[in-house]
């Protein structure tokens, strides 16, 4: 199988090349896409097995240092820039600026994560009942989202959290529950998730509308297949490539958007560490302490370069046109 | 003709749908909308006002809606009871910095993007090609926010010439072009830039489908010289589809607008629209949503329209369908 898409990338993606050229061409998307994972990978492992990692400090952690006289001294009022002791440098309150970041970045992925996960279950099973069967399920969620593509999502993201935040505080009960649960940390991920299902549909149904045409489908209705045993069996594995390819480029712009979303105040507040909440925190220091704004924008921008180049790679390897999520 | 009904009914069903969406949205976990809008803990009197001005806001949600839509259609954007300011004057004082740095910020675009694009198409493949296609991966992997924290770092700190963090206010180009341009430049540039690099990746791929076409062959056949075949015969052919894309973005650019103003000022609708959430202004919230999506609905209808007025294909493969 592998073999196969080998030849499908070499010959799909440059044609005219000549093959010494397309091998350097493909050595060079290569970097990026390792550059990517290998990014990923390290900052996940940091990310979800901080408290085991021993240059991890705690989140909240006001840690004491050595002073030049070797008495300890702790970091208040962005004491200490980037250096062997504070990686990232301290925070207005002396907090290691690393470790907030690495909590930050645990925040942002498991929202992303979760949210897009939740979305390509619900949005991928209308868009493949939409892209299968047509008809009215199609038009109603075409109507849906064209209507989410135009409006700006972190308006109605930061609208909704804003709710959720007096639901949480109310004592209103729905179906015998409470929302004492709904923490900001759970209202984005549903806001998100919800704000997924649209553009998720769309994509799984364009898909499964060539898909379906295609002849080993024909072939297995010819046989008496099941409508289930074919969406089952015959198109939902051929789906999995766009779904990897929705995925990383999904989490890459629900990243962006907490980062804009909590600069704006609506992810989770102080003293919780995210990447947005960190540059408002300390853009109005910039001058003295630059890193305390520069290095969380850093992270941002990184972790979502990564997950695009590896998005791109994958789209580009299976040959799915990229599409606005 | 038919294909222009249809979208104006498109138009009409993504308004009503997502207005209502945000309606519905300032409603949940609040137990008395006309409490939340009088400002929370006041007097009865206060809320007796609120109540005299707008009666609809304690029936059902279904009956809200077409009562305020029609307040909307007849010109009454809604009143901010905590500000005491009507939503018409709202719109006077916050709209005009908005669209001054989205215009910048579409002409930055497209100013970066139209050269890069066409000689990264002519010379396909060289190293600017492939230089400005790293830059331009990179730069759509920044969002606003990201964009902005580096002209913070390495443009507004290392100069005097602009206002710093927040400190960006709105002057009018016609009272004074230069502080019009000291307090928009940063802005604009924070979001022309990622837009830059969307339209530029686009414009490139356009362009070498359309270097490929007959007519371009043609041209250069007839010895056209390559610059005029280029900026004339190609680029023309490719302006089209890059409207749309320029119309696609609106969307974003409020997005992007929001945080942006946030970050250096001015203060804009976006700025206006986070803090009446905060407040919970209902009213204001809705109209301020209810303005951007006719907005943004409205630029794709219009270059839907036009592209079909400019390009004589589409007008006749619409008039067929």
């Amino acid at each position: 199988m592998t073999i196969a898409l080998d030849d499908t990338l070499t010959t799909s993606d440059e044609p005219e090349q000549p093959p010494a050229a397309a091998k350097k061409v493909r050595s060079r998307r290569q970097i990026g896409f390792w550059f990517g994972v290998s990014w990923l990978v390290l900052l996940a492992v940091h990310a979800f097995f901080a408290e085991w990692i021993p240059w991890v400090r705690g989140e909240q952690e006001v840690p004491r240092v050595a002073g030049p006289d070797g008495e300890l001294i702790r970091a208040s009022g962005y004491r200490f820039g980037p250096g062997l002791d504070f990686w990232f440098g301290s925070d207005a309150l002396g907090k290691d600026l690393f470790a907030r970041c690495i909590y930050a970045a645990r925040l942002a992925l498991t929202v992303s994560i979760v949210s897009i996960g939740g979305a390509l279950i619900i949005g991928g099973t209308l868009g493949m009942l939409a892209g299968y069967f047509k008809g009215w399920i199609d038009r109603v969620i075409s109507v849906l989202v064209d209507a989410l593509l135009a409006f700006p999502a972190i308006v109605i993201a930061a609208l909704v959290i804003g709710r959720f935040d007096s639901l949480q505080a109310s004592d209103i009960e729905f179906l015998g529950f409470g929302f004492d649960w709904l923490s900001r940390r759970w209202s984005v991920t549903i806001i998100f998730l919800f704000l997924s299902i649209a553009p998720v549909a769309r994509i799984v149904r364009a898909q499964t509308l060539s898909l379906s045409e295609r002849e080993y489908v024909l072939a297995a209705r010819s046989l008496g297949a099941r409508t289930p045993r074919i969406l089952v069996r015959e198109i939902l594995p051929n789906l999995v490539p766009a779904m990897v390819a929705v995925i990383f480029t999904g989490v890459a712009i629900l990243l962006a958007a907490e980062g804009g979303l909590a600069f704006i105040g609506y992810s989770v507040k102080p003293p919780e560490a995210s990447w947005g909440l960190m540059i408002s925190e300390n853009r109005t220091r910039i001058d003295d302490a630059w890193w305390a704004t520069v290095f969380p924008a850093l992270m941002l921008f990184l972790t979502v370069l990564a997950f695009n180049l590896v998005g791109d790679r994958v789209a580009k390897r299976f040959d799915i046109r990229e599409t606005s999520l | 003709m038919r294909y222009v009904s249809q979208r104006l009914l498109q138009f009409f069903v993504v308004f009503i749908v997502v207005t209502f969406i945000v309606m519905v949205a300032t409603r949940i976990g609040s137990a008395d909308p006309v409490r939340d809008l009088a400002g929370g803990a006041v007097s009865d009197q206060q809320i007796a006002r609120v109540l005299n001005d707008y009666p609809y806001l304690d029936q059902s949600l279904f009956l809200q809606y077409p009562q305020w839509l029609l307040d909307f259609v007849t010109g009454n954007l809604g009143y901010s009871y905590t500000q005491s300011q009507s939503g018409l004057a709202m719109f006077q004082q916050r709209l005009p910095p908005t669209l001054f740095m989205g215009f910048w910020a579409i002409v930055i675009g497209l100013a970066i993007a139209v050269p890069v694009g066409v000689y990264s198409a002519y010379k396909r493949d060289g190293a600017f090609d492939r230089g400005a296609s790293y830059t331009s991966f990179a730069f759509i992997s920044m969002p606003p926010l990201v964009i902005a924290v580096a002209l913070l770092f390495l443009v507004v700190t290392r100069t005097s010439l602009f206002p710093t963090v927040g400190g960006s206010s709105y002057i009018a180009p016609w009272d004074s072009p230069w502080g019009h341009f000291r307090n928009f430049f940063i802005p604009s540039l924070a979001l022309g830039l990622g837009l830059a690099a969307v339209w530029s990746r686009f414009l490139r791929a356009d362009m070498n489908l359309t270097l490929q076409s007959d007519f371009i062959m043609l041209a250069k056949a007839k010895g056209v010289s390559p610059a005029r075949v280029l900026w004339r015969h190609a680029l023309r052919s490719s302006v089209l589809s890059l409207i749309t894309s320029v119309a696609l973005q609106v969307s974003a650019l409020i997005g992007g607008a929001v945080v942006v103003e946030q970050f250096f000022g001015p203060r804009g609708i976006g700025d206006r629209l986070v803090f009446a959430i905060q407040q919970n202004d209902i009213l204001i919230i809705q109209a301020i949503t209810a303005v951007l999506v006719v907005g943004v609905v409205l630029a794709n209808l219009i270059v839907d329209l036009l592209y079909a007025v400019v390009d004589p294909r589409i007008r006749h493969a619409r008039k067929l369908g």
